[in-house]
């Protein structure tokens, strides 16, 4: 019972720290984008100057993180003579509600009270005296744009008057962009561009030996009262031994697939979750069995276990037409194909019609237009969505697999 | 526009949603295009939708009506006395009708209401979620997924007119039966209106007020408000066939999702065939629902319970000659086949008999109102009196009675027009007919009793028995036939010496069918006979009239009486052998022989009949296949035949500027092709007109063909103006009768025939 | 009067939350429906009886490594979990897996179908309204607690209502923890589950819906909130033009034969007559479809007929070998038809025989009489709408340049023979004709040409009428041209509506309408004999 208590415990230690991207992070080495980003604010903070930077990096590569706990340990440093304004650009995109937003939560930190009512012009307004007003009471208004190419879509007045208010000598804020595409400041309108400085921060996916190193420390637990002291060393040792032996090499397979941190903390996620209750170590099974289970094959997968054997047969003769180079082919030819290749076989068009519709629906194969919705099924023009190989391989793999 | 009026509310002052109904045909025909758009109205309820078709219809058509019917007959004829007598007669005879179409539903509806039922204790089984779960947003955890109960009910008639009312009655059938009930239109179902559409309608229709969000869950916590609980839930859909395949799947899904919670049972109306649904949803919707069918009346089977409702049983005041019979026999199968069609045919013809019924009479003489008031009055009177009570003595005292009125007022009034009447016997003989007139009905329903078994439709039967040419070779091989069975009674086949077994046509069909029918349906056909002749019989004993014609019933009666004699003595002795039975198929022969040989005369072999019995076919059709479009050309090609104006009369077909704008231009429109350049029309036209303009400013030297710049004066800038709202107000007018096509914005210069010629 | 206080009541709810439990207990009668007890954090709950693992692996056959896979993602008590993507076929257990794992862990989750919320206004709603413990009821009109349309504030409203939720749960858990054992513990986490979630795709807000539900987790940053999707496509199907961090796979696969049986073996009372059954049938149908509904459809009216032999319709019978042997025998060639039926109305067996019953009751053999035999039509249409609905068929199989040779132009009287052999131009055509149908199906045509051809059909079929039935004659039939050309426009608009003939758009070439016929060719023939008309000879590839 205890050592069930403790196990469990121990899981959910490492889910909760897998899950909170402050832990992954709070490493502070000089050269990490954390102390730089904590500079260039701090010091924006201090010298009461106007910055603007953009956060580059692929998904999941903990850009959010990072800012996050840069954020955080500036409230703590400096409590009263920041406050933060973040907006995202899935939510926010279109103006008017993005300046909505902005002068919602400019009226919470202030103690304010926010009237839905107010039109775009006066949220605006209110927006760039709020800025005079902080800039007065030398307090920073960090702004945070997450998902920055978004707000660069449409006429970027939100990014103009923003970047615009902070060229007054007064204002004092920081505007911080965050996207993962790299080339988010080209998507920038020429008089935006003028007034942005290029600061940019490239959040890189960590080097195999970083990732290591960071699965490692996520995965050791802390020897102190919390957990029994010889199961946390056990444990330790087990994951460290074990990671140097056995499973660095599924590890490296892994990586090589997908390597940022987020896709590193998924394949961690399985693992654990996958632990063995029982024993209550980590062992190599589990990061396989995590490795099969993350890397899928949802094509292959329908082929082998899903497909009835008369699919496989319309994928078959759909597979052959396109060898034909025939231009486009429909639901009757592929009977006509199908009636050519297998006579023996009698089944009725109806069952075939359904296969087919159920082929659809499992999107192996799909319209090629959209138009025609006048036409019953069997006319409108269709197209394999999985290449020859696939389907071979899935018919070699499919259990009840014709002999063709 | 005093016809007009009296006309309109000649209509019965309560006009019931069938006449309305009656009425929309026409209207598809002229406002096709406009039928059209609201078909593909996105907006608005069915019932609203439908209710503004109807009262948007209704006037159209009685427009219609009356315009044609003023055509024919002249204004004054309208007065209210034959209105009176046409509102009596036709409240009558709409509500036998009505009476019928109900009958033949009643025994559907509760199947249908039976099964809803069984559907409703079915999925109560599948597990009765309690509140909490049942307004919950997830599924209630069962193995066995909820099915859609379906009901399919075809409408065998592709047209879907006549079952608007049907499923409205249904509707109403199963809300008395205790159950909420909704009906959807395919409007909602629109690809437009996507799954919204639908739902808000449905909320609608269940619970009243209007939902700005329409959300299926809304319906469920609904369903679990006490007053609501435990009742089915029932949705119609009354024409499948129409709804849009792809928010029908999704509306269907959806709703299996909740089927536990929320009980529903959809009712389908199916016009064509009851693979629809395989046709417009998909194979994973399909085995969501679990159909059965329900059959409705063919529209063949509801007219013959209407002819013989209307025309046979209820035989009085009003009935239609052969060919008028036929017309509307013809008009039923080639035309289109829905019953409101016929009613609206049989209630033109009862309108136009009534209004033409004097016409016998010079109706110019002015002095005749009066008597045509009078008479018109007395006919109602008696006509009411007549459908009171329907004892076949009755009938015949005041048949007598009309005739005596009518020979005595023509008498005293007027001497001379009808000396056919001066005479005395000459009136017992057409009592006598009148009698037999009346007499004719119960014996085609006894024909008709017998034509049931080899499936003969009564609107045939009833043209063949009022068929005129038919009863002359009957009566001329009639007598040969008689001579026949008084030599030799006692032949090996007793049957074949009956003259009506060697008729073609459905009576001979009818009787060899009888003379090979098994003992116990005959039995049942005798029982039949037996009802309908009862009252004959005792009409008999009371009726004063001529000896032979007693002689001749008395005769069929005798002859009927030993049938019913076999008919009980072989229901004593249960055992019936052979030779009985061919006995009383010879029997039953020999009395429909009889019949046939006495009693089927056509009503237009007597004198008097103008009085019940409307002939007057061409008018019937003009009113009912007008076809509007041709009339519309005609009269627009040959105007002058309608006002008849002293220029256009001697100048035959030249175009004159006199002429109407509009028949201008659609004359000059047939010299193009099927695409008119607008502005070449424009041209020839203008050059018309000002031609006339010329001829009238120099008549000096009138030129054939007008120069431009001769036009070119003072008042030119103001007449080329004058002249394009003339031209474009002329092809508006065109475009509005449907003749021609507005541009398209591809060719904006080309106006396109949609007139397909003469 | 308490109603109209329901609105704002939930929020501070909990603290009756012992007192709750009534409401969701499993017998509450209808007469309480308004004089409930504002819901509580338990109604987020499963309702129902507690139910072990072991029970629901029982009771899922051959879905044990899915059912734990699950498990083992979701976690013990109060721990994080990634957002989890559950894919698999239709009628594959997703859905009631999931429901019956959170009833045996007694957590709370918020559940959304998004067939259910079309569009993603209600989708938010919907969501709202579980997490604000909203009940629609008359009083507040079935109104939603909050309106939201616009994401932004979606995902505010959601924050909020979620930190009011998860602080409830923390609280209560507090209060209740000492005395309650693990098992009871509805622990702090809320799990919202987004099922039929590849409905999304389709709707008109895809673009934005999607990157936002799938990113919702990282833009929530609470750690106490889980999100499972559940879709019937994979995940690569949901490509959308801005990345985000893939959700962790759980594969549900369609069942395998051996699964399907023991599916299909649950709940029948005769289980040895059943598998018997199975042995023979369900092999072909398993080579059709592997999907577990539509098989069900279809075995079970082929179950009805298989019991049929026996006297006790397959009750408690002892039933051996020879039995099955007879059995198999008699069901064989219902098998062969059952496979090509898609729609059975299955139900039809039973109202036929209710109707006949009570026909035999009213001595009227009508309606079994219309009860339609093969090859006759079973509705009515009236001439003109018959022989336009041909004139359709022809104009929409044949190329419009071959009419010139199958009729006359000014309507064919004598063109007879042209008919029987037609031109070599159409000969040499045929098969091309032949490939582009296949193909492109039926061709479209503007309302003149299928005016021309009706009329060319009703002359032909006048001179032709006139000998076959003589009584009509006799009735003096005068169904004229004129009678049958008129009213063409609503015939045709009677047609359009019985989805026989397709209205499309105008064409963009030339302005006009464009028409279509849509019936099979069956159908067109069965409407030809019934006119007697000689369809074949119009027709191509006789």
């Amino acid at each position: 019972m205890a050592l069930e208590n403790h196990i469990t415990k121990a899981v959910n230690v490492l889910r909760s720290r897998i899950c909170d991207p402050k832990f992954i992070f709070s490493n502070d080495s000089p050269d990490s984008n954390y102390s730089k980003l904590k500079f260039m604010i701090s010091s924006s903070v201090t010298e009461a100057c106007n910055n603007s930077i953009l956060l580059l990096g692929p998904r999941g590569s903990g850009k959010n993180a990072v800012l996050e706990l840069v954020i955080q340990d500036l409230l703590q440093q400096y409590p009263d003579s920041i406050s933060v304004i973040r907006l995202n650009g899935l939510l926010h995109s279109d103006d008017i509600s993005a300046f909505k937003e902005m002068a919602r939560q400019l009226c919470m930190e202030h103690q304010l009270l926010f009237s839905k009512a107010a039109s775009f012009d006066d949220n605006s307004q209110f927006m760039v005296a709020m800025l005079k007003e902080c800039g007065l009471a030398h307090k920073t208004v960090i702004f945070v744009l997450d998902e920055f190419d978004l707000f660069a879509k449409g006429k970027q007045r939100l990014l103009y008057s923003l970047l615009d208010a902070m060229q007054s000598i007064t204002s004092q804020a920081v505007v911080l962009g965050i996207s993962c595409r790299l080339d988010a400041d080209q998507l920038l309108e020429k008089r935006v561009r003028s007034r942005f400085s290029h600061r940019k921060l490239l959040f890189l996916p960590p080097s195999m030996e970083d990732s290591q190193s960071l699965l490692v420390r996520m995965l050791t637990l802390p020897i102190d009262s919390s957990f029994p002291h010889d199961y946390a060393v056990e444990f330790n040792k087990n994951v460290r031994v074990s990671f140097l032996l056995r499973f660095k090499e599924t590890l490296n397979k892994y990586l090589n697939i997908d390597s940022s941190v987020k896709d590193l903390l998924r394949f961690l996620f399985c693992a654990v979750s996958h632990m063995d209750l029982q024993t209550g170590f980590l062992s190599r099974e589990n990061f396989e069995v995590a490795f099969s289970s993350i890397q899928r094959h949802p094509k292959l997968e329908f082929l082998r276990t899903d497909c009835s054997e008369l699919e496989l047969y319309i994928l078959v003769c759909m597979k052959s037409l396109e060898l034909k180079e025939q231009s486009l082919c429909n639901f009757n030819s592929v009977m006509k194909e199908y009636k050519s290749v297998h006579d023996s076989f009698q089944t009725s068009r109806n069952a075939c019609l359904r296969a087919f519709e159920h082929l659809i629906h499992r999107e192996l194969i799909c319209f090629t237009d959209n138009r025609g919705q006048s036409l019953s099924v069997e006319f409108r023009p269709v197209k394999l969505l999985i290449s020859p190989a696939e389907l071979h391989q899935g018919i070699g793999a499919n259990n009840s697999c014709p002999v063709s | 526009m005093a016809p007009f009026r009296s006309v309109s509310d000649s209509m019965p002052p309560s006009t019931t949603p069938e006449v309305i109904e009656n009425d929309l045909q026409p209207f598809f025909v002229l406002h096709k295009a406009s039928f059209r758009r609201k078909d593909r109205a996105p907006t608005a309820q069915a019932k609203l939708c439908k209710r503004s078709k109807l009262s948007s219809s209704s006037p159209e058509s009685v427009k219609q009506l009356e315009g044609s019917v003023t055509k024919e007959c002249d204004h004054h004829l309208f007065q209210q006395p034959q209105i009176e007598a046409f509102d009596i007669v036709w409240a009558k005879i709409e509500c036998t009708i009505k009476d019928v179409l109900r009958d033949l539903n009643t025994s559907v509806f509760h199947d249908i209401q039976q099964w809803v039922l069984e559907c409703f204790n079915a999925t109560k089984l599948l597990g009765e979620p309690t509140i909490s779960e049942a307004t919950r947003s997830f599924p209630v955890l069962n193995n066995t997924p909820g099915k859609l109960f379906t009901a399919l009910v075809s409408t065998r008639n592709i047209e879907y007119v006549d079952d608007i009312l049907t499923f409205e009655e249904l509707g109403n059938f199963l809300k008395s039966h205790g159950s909420h009930v909704a009906m959807l239109s395919s409007l909602e179902f629109s690809l437009k209106n996507g799954i919204a559409g639908c739902l808000k309608a449905l909320l609608r229709e269940f619970l009243g007020g209007a939902i700005d969000v329409a959300d299926i869950s809304i319906l469920a916590s609904w369903y679990r408000e006490q007053v609501n609980y435990n009742k089915p839930l029932v949705l119609i859909i009354n024409d499948l066939e129409r709804c849009c395949g792809s928010v029908l799947t999704d509306f269907i899904l959806m709703l299996s999702e909740w089927v536990v919670k929320v009980p529903i049972i959809f009712i389908f109306g199916v016009a064509t065939t009851v693979d629809i649904p395989r046709n417009i949803l998909s194979s994973h919707v399909l085995e969501r629902l679990c159909p059965s069918r329900f059959m409705l009346g063919t529209p063949a089977e509801r007219m013959d319970a209407i002819v013989e409702a209307v025309l046979v049983k209820h035989c009085s005041t009003f009935s239609i000659s052969h060919k008028v019979a036929v017309f509307l026999r013809n008009y039923f199968i080639n035309q289109d086949g829905t019953v409101t069609s016929i009613i609206r045919a049989l209630k033109v013809a009862c309108l136009l008999h009534f209004s033409m019924e004097p016409l016998m009479i010079d109706p110019c003489n002015s002095n005749f109102l009066e008597w045509i008031s009078s008479i018109s009055i007395t006919i109602s009177l008696t006509v009411s009196f007549i459908n009171c009570n329907q004892a076949i003595n009755k009938r015949f005292k005041c048949t007598v009675y009309i005739c005596n009125f009518l020979t005595n007022t023509i008498l005293t009034i007027l001497i001379g027009v009808f000396t056919s009447f001066a005479s005395n016997q000459c009136q017992f003989v057409d009592v006598a007919n009148l009698q037999l007139m009346i007499l004719i009905f119960p014996f085609v329903q006894c024909l008709y009793e017998a034509g049931k078994y080899s499936k003969v439709r009564l609107l045939d039967l009833f043209c063949e028995a009022l068929c005129q040419d038919l009863y002359l070779s009957r009566v001329s091989d009639c007598h040969v036939g008689g001579e026949k069975d008084r030599g030799l009674s006692s032949t090996n086949d007793p049957c074949q010496q009956y003259s009506v077994m060697q008729s073609g046509g459905f009576i001979g069909q009818i009787v060899r069918k009888v003379r090979d029918l098994p003992t116990g349906a005959l039995y049942q056909l005798i029982e039949s006979w037996e009802k309908i002749t009862a009252d004959i019989s005792e009409s008999l004993t009371s009726s004063r009239s001529v000896n032979y014609i007693r002689m001749e019933i008395i005769g069929v009666l005798s002859l009927k009486c030993p049938i019913f004699a076999w008919r009980r003595s072989a229901s004593k002795i249960s055992i019936n052998i052979d030779k009985d039975a061919r006995m009383l198929n010879s029997q039953a022969i020999s009395f429909l022989d009889c019949i046939v040989r006495n009693f089927l005369r056509p009503i237009e072999g007597m004198p008097f009949h103008e009085i019940f019995c409307f002939k007057n076919v061409e008018k019937l059709q003009l009113v009912l296949i007008g076809d509007p479009r041709r009339r519309i050309q005609v009269d627009l090609l040959e105007f002058h035949k309608i006002l008849k104006c002293s220029c256009c009369s001697k100048s035959g077909n030249a175009l004159l500027p006199s002429r109407h704008d509009s028949s201008i231009v659609y004359s000059l429109a047939q010299e193009h092709g099927d695409l008119i350049n607008i502005h070449d029309w424009f041209q020839s036209f203008r050059s018309i007109v000002l031609q006339h303009k010329n001829k009238r400013k120099q008549k000096a030297k009138q030129s054939p063909s007008p120069k431009k710049r001769k036009v070119m004066n003072g008042s030119a800038d103001q007449n080329e103006s004058s002249i394009q709202a003339r031209f474009c107000r002329a092809v508006t007018e065109l475009q509005i009768t449907g003749l021609v096509r507005m541009p398209s914005k591809r060719r904006r210069d080309f106006a396109q025939r949609v007139a397909f010629g003469l | 009067m308490d109603k109209d206080k329901t609105p704002q009541l939930p929020r501070r709810m909990t603290r009756s939350s012992t007192s709750s439990s009534v409401s969701t207990s499993n017998h509450v009668v209808a007469a309480e429906v308004n004089s409930l007890e504002p819901l509580t954090v338990n109604d987020l709950l499963v309702v129902g009886d507690p139910i072990s693992l072991d029970d629901i692996i029982s009771s899922f056959p051959g879905r044990s490594s899915q059912i734990r896979e699950i498990m083992r993602l979701l976690g013990p008590l109060n721990s994080p979990m990634l957002p989890l993507f559950v894919y698999g076929g239709p009628s594959t257990g997703k859905t009631s897996i999931i429901l019956q794992l959170f009833r045996h862990l007694n957590r709370p989750l918020v559940y959304s179908s998004c067939r259910t919320c079309y569009n993603h206004g209600i989708l938010f709603e919907s969501i709202l309204n579980q997490l604000l413990l909203h009940r629609k009821n008359a009083a507040n009109g079935y109104s939603n607690a909050k309106r939201c349309e616009r994401p932004s504030d979606f995902v505010n409203f959601l924050r909020e209502a979620l930190t009011n939720v998860v602080n409830n749960l923390k609280k209560s858990e507090n209060s209740i923890s000492n005395k309650m054992t693990t098992k009871g513990k509805i622990g702090n986490m809320i799990y919202l589950v987004f099922d039929n979630f590849q409905l999304v795709r389709e709707w008109e807000k895809s673009s934005t819906i999607l990157p936002l539900l799938f990113n919702l987790y990282d833009m929530l940053k609470m750690p106490e909130v889980g999100l499972i999707f559940i879709s019937n496509t994979s995940p690569d199907t949901f490509y959308s033009n801005m990345g985000y961090v893939e959700p962790v796979p759980v594969y549900f696969p369609d069942y395998t034969e051996g699964d399907i049986r023991q599916i299909l073996l649950r709940n029948q009372l005769n289980q040895k007559l059943y598998s018997s059954f199975l042995d023979v049938a369900l092999h072909s149908f398993f080579r059709i479809t592997s999907q577990v509904g539509q098989l069900s459809a279809t075995l079970k009216p082929l179950y009805e007929k298989y019991c049929e032999p026996l006297s006790d319709k397959g009750k408690g019978v002892a039933h051996n070998s020879e039995m099955n042997l007879r059995l198999s025998t008699h069901i064989k060639p219902h098998i062969s038809s059952a496979l090509n039926e898609i729609f059975k109305i299955s139900s039809l067996a039973s109202t036929e025989a209710k109707t006949c019953k009570e026909e035999k009751l009213k001595g009227k053999s009508r309606r079994s009489e219309q009860s339609e035999e093969l090859g006759s039509l079973d509705f009515h249409m009236s001439t003109c709408a018959k022989y336009l609905l041909i004139s359709a068929f022809l104009a929409s199989r044949n190329p419009a340049t071959l009419d010139a040779s199958l009729f006359d132009s000014r309507g064919g009287s004598d063109n007879r023979k042209r008919k029987r052999k037609p031109s070599e131009k159409a000969l040499e055509r045929k098969e091309t004709l032949e490939e582009e149908l296949l193909m492109k199906g039926p061709g479209t045509f503007p309302l003149e040409r299928l005016l021309a051809i009706f009329q060319c059909l009703v002359s032909v079929a006048e001179d032709s009428s006139d000998d076959d039935e003589q009584n009509n004659n006799a009735l003096g039939v005068q169904s004229g041209n004129g009678s049958l050309m008129s009213d063409i426009l609503l015939q045709l608009s009677s047609l359009c509506n019985a989805n026989f003939i397709f209205k499309g758009r105008s064409c963009p070439i030339e302005g006009s309408t464009r028409y279509r016929s849509t019936i099979s060719e069956d159908l067109a023939l069965k409407v030809a004999r019934s006119l007697k008309f000689p369809l074949s000879k119009y027709l191509y590839r006789s």
